[in-house]
């Protein structure tokens, strides 16, 4: 499994690597940037709101963090000799975000699914409000411009590019090691049932907080070279209710708690969402579009596509297999119901 | 799995080239321009009148044989009021359809991202939206906001006005209840730096935040106390909650100026009733029967075009149309219409449009300044400076009616 | 003094608005564990029903929520049926917030081609009445939409606990098995709920529409807004979330007057945060069962 696993994540990086170099053209790699950026986002959403079963809708509050400390560290009276500089800053405010996350979680996760999810998206119109009321320190409504990035044209996109996709793999390796280790286990004892968890022994505090700041860590991180890439960040737009809704349509629509999912599900999204947008922006059919796609995905695959496709795959499995009893099959149907086990490709 | 959806998205995307070329060189027969507009949410009602003013202008080059020869087409794209989405319209819009121009975005919010992929693939920048000071702290030397004053000082034309007035006749108190986004809230500090140092005293200066459904306690504070002139930063449905609310308060000062919202021939009547408009004053660069070059024959397509009549054009068409009108003098004073002669070219000397005479320093922002408008009679009518007024302004606002 | 006791007013008028926004969504929540992200673009869809009945058959948009009632719930129904009955119980608090926020979308793209994005407002007669009491004034549209609000709520628990549907509805919530067994179907009482819930955003359009002035965008600040309510008075709740609507208009008016209405929604969410972190169901939630 392990060797598999391994092999795949290889297969992986080396796509990554190579798409950009497969399709340069400036309008495919920018809108490949912002698929990686969304993956990449669903993936770190996915450490918390998927392995432990917390529905976060406030990470949108570290992904403002991360793009307004960019931008007010690299502001655009700044120029920058080193292009690479701002990318450099990023662990760090992955370490000051993931600090700052141990108590805001700490509090948030005494709550459990709906209110936690609303107490989450609370906390975000809270970072908001401070982002356009500081107004000494953050410019408030004016917003504040980033340093330009002093790349070369012909190659611009590649260094967000590349700097979207590592953060990508960081937060997968990040869901693949929670999987495999005893974390993994915690925290899934924590999504099925957090008291019966505390109960056998689990750190349900420790391990639930551990995901959380490394999620809201990686999303920071993914704030901070949006905002240097698209080089000015508002309030509204940096602390944007929908990155939030993105992030999680994406790892639900792909199927949450599994690796892979919220990949798949930014890699269909992103695109279709720009290019809808692109296309039919001008006849006003963009929403309608967009959200018959997301209604019918919904109705016909409402686990999200990998946990579905795995499923009707195991379903083939048994009806194939020598034993066809409805009972044996319904028994079997149940089971995949309960354990997302079998979910995870 | 990955690679296949991967493919599969790839495939979605490519698919897309097909439909739609753009003119790639100069070669060809046709001049295409690329905008990106905020078609759905917040800013969808001007980003719709600027579609008007493009495609009007297109249409108007075309009937005259085109530009340099060249049939113009207007490709509009929608960006969602989102940075994200601005991104891909621009890049895409260059480097996918290879346009041969962009004009700006609206909303506004997106200048400064769209103007810096502009300048980053060496494209000139018109844009009719998007005039805050930290747009043309971006420095983008390819960036012309096409109106005639920057945003901050779109209002100093009534503080011009007021301290025209004879000491007497002039208010001696103020309030400023501002929306607080880039292109409202700089207008009212602007005009009550010129107050305060002229003596008139501030009573209530406040912002309040976009997302606020209720103005009634903005406003009565505001008029606690007593002010003789309200000073609006005002954006648009925001204006309009504040003349409700001050209705239902029953409170009229005697001067009200609003720096937009107020502005809009059409929305601002409707919502708050034709009868509440009296004496309300706003700034306007554009108004019905501007003696500027090419307004009348503006007013008359686009009447023709789109119905209605003259004094119901949105002063967002005439923004946008100016930008073809800049165009067209490029090209009839250089021969050329690509990017880096438009850029080099404007840059120098004034430009006569329907907005009247524009020009603009390295950053951009222009050196002119607008025109106060004030609602008399139900029409929107200019009224200072004096050389362009078609009507002396209403000394003191009258009362609510209705 | 003077401005402060004129926000509590409009506060207190407001509140039943919200109130009565708000009403629907937390009953759909009760009987079905859906958050409801698609209430807001149901109040905007109904204010444009209300719109069209009012500038293009003159009808007074309070007599509007007449017909504009049932035709919501025939709507809502139809929407549980096609998208939220497939939902497995297990996690459909969770996944309905994406389908309902998918409707929320195809409502808001359906509006804005059908209607165009300009903002309208319903120019009623009597939109800038007010009266003058005791030296404060009371705005006529906000008074009679409260009454309305009021009105409207008060239907609605009588239907809850005084017919026989109700006493299903709330079997339902307690213990869907037993209330089974006792011959109501579940299901039905799923769609119907739904239906209730959804039409009451009739009356909440008939509001909105003659106090702001709405286009089709005008849902996503009313998400927050509502949820914020459900959850302040506890999820399910219909007395709760009239008192919480009352705290909301209240606080944000008050702060808006006594400080700066840039900071209201700060207050709010700090107010509403403190009291999830002691009372994690909201004010008046019960923990698990018998929420109506």
């Amino acid at each position: 499994m392990t060797r598999g696993g391994l092999s795949r994540a290889g297969v992986l990086a080396v796509v990554l690597a190579v798409l950009p170099l497969a399709l340069p053209q400036h309008w495919v790699v920018s809108m490949l940037v912002f698929t990686v950026m969304y993956a990449a986002l669903a993936s770190s959403w996915n450490l918390i709101g998927g392995f432990a079963g917390y529905p976060s809708l406030g990470h949108a509050a570290f992904f403002g963090f991360g793009a307004y400390t960019v931008a007010l560290i690299f502001p655009n009276t700044h120029n920058l000799s080193n292009g690479l500089l701002p990318f450099a800053i990023l662990p760090g405010i992955a370490v000051v975000a993931g600090l700052i996350g141990l108590p805001i979680g700490a509090i948030a996760m005494r709550t459990r699914a709906d209110v936690f999810a609303i107490v989450t998206i609370t906390l975000l119109f809270v970072a908001q409000t401070l982002a356009l009321n500081l107004r000494s320190l953050t410019g408030g409504a004016q917003g504040a411009g980033v340093a330009v990035p002093p790349f070369d044209v012909a190659n611009f996109e590649r260094p967000f590019y590349y700097a979207m996709a590592v953060l990508l793999l960081v937060a997968m390796g990040a869901g693949w090691y929670s999987q495999r280790s005893k974390i993994g286990l915690s925290l899934a004892a924590v999504r099925a049932d957090e008291d019966k968890a505390r109960g056998i022994g689990v750190h349900v505090t420790g391990v639930k907080l551990l995901a959380f700041s490394v999620s809201v860590g990686i999303t920071a991180m993914i704030g901070g070279v949006w905002a240097y890439y698209v080089d000015f960040v508002y309030p509204q737009f940096a602390f944007d209710p929908l990155i939030t809704i993105g992030m999680v349509l994406m790892a639900f629509l792909g199927g949450r708690g599994t690796l892979w999912g919220p990949v798949i599900g930014a890699v269909v999204l992103v695109p279709a969402q720009q290019y809808l947008a692109y296309e039919l922006g001008g006849s006003q059919l963009y929403l309608i579009a967009y959200a018959l796609v997301f209604l019918l995905i919904m109705r016909f695959l409402p686990r999200g596509i990998l946990p579905t496709l795995t499923h009707l795959r195991r379903r083939r499995r048994l009806i194939a297999a020598a034993d066809p009893a409805p009972r044996t099959a319904a028994a079997e149907l149940g089971l995949a119901h309960d354990g997302q086990g079998g979910a995870r490709v | 799995m990955k690679v296949s959806a991967l493919a599969c998205a790839a495939g979605l995307v490519l698919a897309g080239c097909g439909g739609s070329h753009g003119s790639a060189g100069g070669a060809s027969k046709t001049l295409t321009i690329g905008v990106s507009l905020s078609l759905t949410g917040d800013f969808a009602d001007p980003g719709k009148a600027a579609q008007r003013g493009y495609q009007l202008w297109a249409d108007h080059i075309n009937a005259a044989g085109g530009l340099l020869g060249k049939k113009v087409t207007i490709k509009v794209v929608d960006d969602l009021s989102s940075p994200t989405q601005v991104v891909t319209n621009y890049t895409n819009l260059i480097t996918r359809d290879h346009v041969d121009l962009v004009f700006g975005p609206f909303s506004s919010l997106l200048t400064a991202p769209a103007g810096q992929i502009a300048k980053r693939f060496g494209f000139s920048f018109l844009e009719p939206a998007g005039g805050g000071p930290k747009v043309f702290a971006e420095h983008l030397n390819n960036l012309f906001f096409v109106q005639p004053a920057p945003v901050v000082a779109s209002g100093q034309v009534f503080a011009d006005y007021i301290l025209s007035l004879p000491a007497a006749q002039r208010p001696k108190t103020a309030a400023y209840p501002s929306l607080d986004d880039p292109f409202s809230a700089p207008i009212a500090d602007a005009i009550r730096a010129r107050f305060e140092a002229a003596g008139i005293k501030t009573v209530y200066q406040g912002l309040y935040p976009a997302e606020a459904p209720d103005l009634t306690p903005v406003m009565a504070k505001a008029i606690a106390g007593n002010p003789d002139v309200i000073v609006s930063g005002s954006q648009s449905t925001d204006a309009y909650q504040q003349v409700k609310a001050l209705i239902q308060l029953k409170y009229s000062p005697k001067f009200m100026f609003m720096s937009n919202g107020a502005n809009s021939p059409v929305e601002f009547p409707d919502k708050v009733g034709a009868n509440n408009t009296a004496g309300i004053f706003s700034a306007g660069d554009w108004f019905d029967g501007s003696p500027e070059p090419g307004s009348a024959q503006f007013t008359t397509e686009y009447t023709k075009k789109y119905g209605g009549t003259g004094q119901q054009i949105d002063t967002n068409s005439a923004e946008a149309y100016a930008c073809g009108q800049l165009l067209e003098q490029v090209a009839a004073k250089t021969g050329k219409v690509d990017n880096a002669t438009i850029i080099s070219t404007l840059h120098s000397g004034a430009w006569p449009t329907l907005l009247g005479s524009l020009s603009w320093d390295a950053d951009g922002s222009p050196k002119g300044t607008f025109h106060l408008v004030q609602w008399i009679d139900h029409q929107l009518l200019p009224v200072f400076p004096a050389a362009t007024a078609k009507h002396t302004p209403l000394l003191t606002k009258p009362a609510w009616n209705g | 003094m003077h401005t402060i006791i004129q926000g509590v007013i409009l506060g207190i008028l407001t509140g039943g608005v919200y109130a009565l926004m708000a009403g629907g969504q937390t009953l759909i929540f009760g009987i079905m564990k859906v958050v409801n992200l698609a209430q807001g673009a149901m109040v905007i869809l109904s204010a444009y029903l209300s719109y069209t009945l009012f500038t293009s058959a003159g009808i007074d948009p309070f007599l509007a929520v007449l017909i504009t009632t049932p035709a919501m719930f025939c709507l809502g129904v139809a929407v549980q049926w096609l998208f939220l009955r497939q939902l497995r119980r297990e996690d459909a608090a969770e996944l309905s917030i994406l389908v309902t926020f998918a409707i929320a979308l195809a409502v808001e793209g359906v509006l804005s081609v059908v209607y165009s994005t300009s903002y309208r407002s319903i120019n009623a007669s009597y939109a800038n009445t007010s009266f003058t009491v005791g030296g404060y004034q009371v705005s006529a549209v906000r008074l009679y939409a409260f009454l309305l609000s009021v009105g409207v709520l008060g239907l609605l628990y009588l239907l809850l606990h005084r017919t026989r549907f109700g006493r299903a509805v709330r079997a339902t919530v307690q213990n869907p098995e037993a209330a089974r067994l006792l011959g109501v179907e579940p299901a039905r009482i799923r769609a119907l709920g739904f239906g209730l819930g959804t039409a009451t955003a009739a009356a909440a359009g008939s509001v909105f529409g003659l106090i702001y002035p709405f286009n089709a965008g005008s849902h996503y600040d009313l998400i927050s807004q509502l949820l914020s309510v459900v959850v302040l008075g506890g999820l399910g709740s219909l007395g709760g979330a009239v008192v919480a609507g009352v705290i909301i208009g209240v606080s944000s008016s008050v702060v808006a007057v006594a400080w700066s209405p840039t900071w209201s929604q700060f207050t709010f969410f700090v107010v509403l945060l403190a009291v999830l972190l002691i009372r994690p169901r909201g004010l008046f939630g019960t923990v698990l069962r018998g929420a109506l």
